[in-house]
């Protein structure tokens, strides 16, 4: 049987075609729905209304946009119990993406919600120098952040006054990368719980984290985590649209794979044949 | 309904000049490339540039004196390009590299290292408790974690008695090795796929007004 050449543009062309139908025409492709991401939802739901979370941590802002899936539903709910939320950028594009899951959130009311900036949310600027930064900023907020991202002091903005240090964190939430730190300086040496929206590809990497602090830290798993989030908020989001596109590209990558595989050992018996 | 909001276009733009990549070099996917490279590098130094002023303001206003050694400190860093004086600079990276070694030092040896040491024990004691699955997971744990220190631990060849027993345990360490390596490509893979989703999902959403 003969095999028409696997070209590589092909194998794009029909990848596109799958994620532009996955995105098209949603599967609603099933999923199971995780332990410790109902967990996750309940510690949010659990917060009590003027309490402080803090969303920080530092990475890319294209690696750090898979968490966004969990991180948009997970503001919402944030804002559904009326806590205080500090983003804290330790990263140069960490301030961007931070202003992008808030805005997509659309709690605040420059978006037509209910959150008024500087009395119930704060962004900072970027806060170099990890780590020694995250522990002066636990230390002393006012010192290691004397100014928000748009120039106005501490002293000038409402939230900062109740906001001094990491006895006044109720909450960490890291939708960047750099989830390690956060464990080390928040979680272990003040106990400050710590979730993290993670990417998939840190997942395995940070996971043993969960077991080191049982009841202190938890993950979600890359877009897989952000749809079960997305679910248990009774919303859709880029989460169901990611677990769609993986449904139907594993189906298809699964037949790429034979026909690579019988394009290479036909190529081989040919070769031989000419031998 | 299609987007008229023109920073939408651009990101279209750029998103299709990223995606023709994959159907080969192209001057468009050059045009993306170069213009993403310089947009981070003029990021990155506003953001510099806003962050040192955001900081050495209350130093100029006298209300944080201690700013001026990390300012000075600073001055010296930039000796490095000019190589007669760079010895000057090797002052503050020395103690930038003493702070961040100390600060990392003492918290890595208590979370990483305790942490995760402790983490296992526990671990350990629950293999044959409870629900018979979650012992499975718990005791491959165990195993995974004990056998892949040795790996690590005894990299040089050791020689003498239980040497045959240690180099099974290293060859089935450097086997769950592999098996990590192997999650972590496939959860690799799962990101940069959702990553092309959500570009994608950007493009019909944001831009199009499909879906």
């Amino acid at each position: 049987m003969r095999i028409p050449e696997l070209k590589r543009q092909y194998i794009w062309g029909i990848v596109l075609i799958v994620y532009l139908t996955a995105v098209l025409v949603p599967i609603g492709a099933p999923f199971p729905m995780s332990d410790i991401t109902v967990e996750i939802y309940n510690v949010i739901g659990s917060l009590k209304p003027g309490q402080i979370v803090v969303v920080g941590g530092a990475w890319d802002f294209a690696f750090d946009l898979e968490s966004s899936a969990a991180m948009i539903p997970a503001l919402r709910q944030l804002a559904d119990r009326h806590a205080r939320i500090v983003f804290a950028p330790f990263a140069v594009e960490s301030v961007q993406y931070q202003k992008y899951v808030m805005q997509a959130s659309g709690i605040a009311e420059e978006q037509g919600g209910t959150y008024k900036y500087g009395v119930d949310w704060v962004q900072f600027g970027y806060i170099p120098g990890l780590p020694a930064a995250m522990v002066g900023f636990l230390n002393d907020v006012h010192s290691a952040v004397p100014a928000d991202v748009y120039g106005t002091p501490d002293d000038k903005i409402p939230l900062m006054n109740d906001f001094h240090s990491w006895k006044d964190i109720a909450l960490w939430i890291c939708p960047h990368w750099s989830f390690d730190v956060v464990v080390r300086y928040a979680t272990a040496e003040h106990g400050i719980p710590a979730i993290y929206f993670a990417q998939a590809a840190a997942y395995s990497g940070y996971s043993p984290f969960m077991m080191a602090y049982p009841d202190k830290v938890w993950m979600t798993n890359g877009f897989l985590g952000g749809a079960q989030y997305e679910q248990l908020m009774n919303t859709t989001g880029l989460g169901h649209a990611a677990i769609n596109a993986y449904y139907i590209l594993s189906a298809v990558l699964v037949v790429i794979v034979i026909l690579g595989n019988v394009d290479m050992i036909s190529k081989r018996e040919k070769k031989e044949e000419k031998k | 309904m299609i987007s008229t909001d023109p920073f939408i276009w651009i990101s279209a733009f750029f998103t299709i000049c990223s995606f023709t990549l994959l159907y080969g070099d192209n001057p468009l996917f050059r045009i993306g490339e170069y213009t993403f490279a310089g947009t981070v590098v003029a990021h990155g130094f506003v953001t510099g540039i806003q962050t040192l002023y955001g900081n050495y303001i209350p130093l100029f206003q006298g209300q944080d004196p201690m700013a001026a050694i990390s300012l000075i400190l600073a001055v010296m860093s930039l000796f490095i390009v000019w190589k007669k004086y760079a010895w000057i600079a090797s002052f503050p990276i020395a103690v930038m590299i003493g702070v961040g070694t100390g600060v990392s030092v003492r918290a890595l040896v208590s979370t990483d290292i305790i942490g995760n040491i402790t983490a296992t024990i526990s671990e350990a004691g629950l293999i044959l408790v409870g629900n018979p699955a979650d012992g499975l997971g718990y005791a491959v744990r165990v195993i995974f974690t004990i056998v892949c220190t040795s790996y690590l631990l005894f990299t040089v060849l050791h020689r003498g008695p239980g040497s045959r027993t240690m180099s099974y345990l290293r060859t089935i360490g450097k086997y769950f090795f592999l098996v990590y390596l192997g999650l972590s490509v496939g959860n690799g893979v799962m990101q940069l796929s959702g990553l092309a989703t959500s570009a994608i999902n950007r493009l019909l959403v944001s831009w199009l007004g499909l879906g």
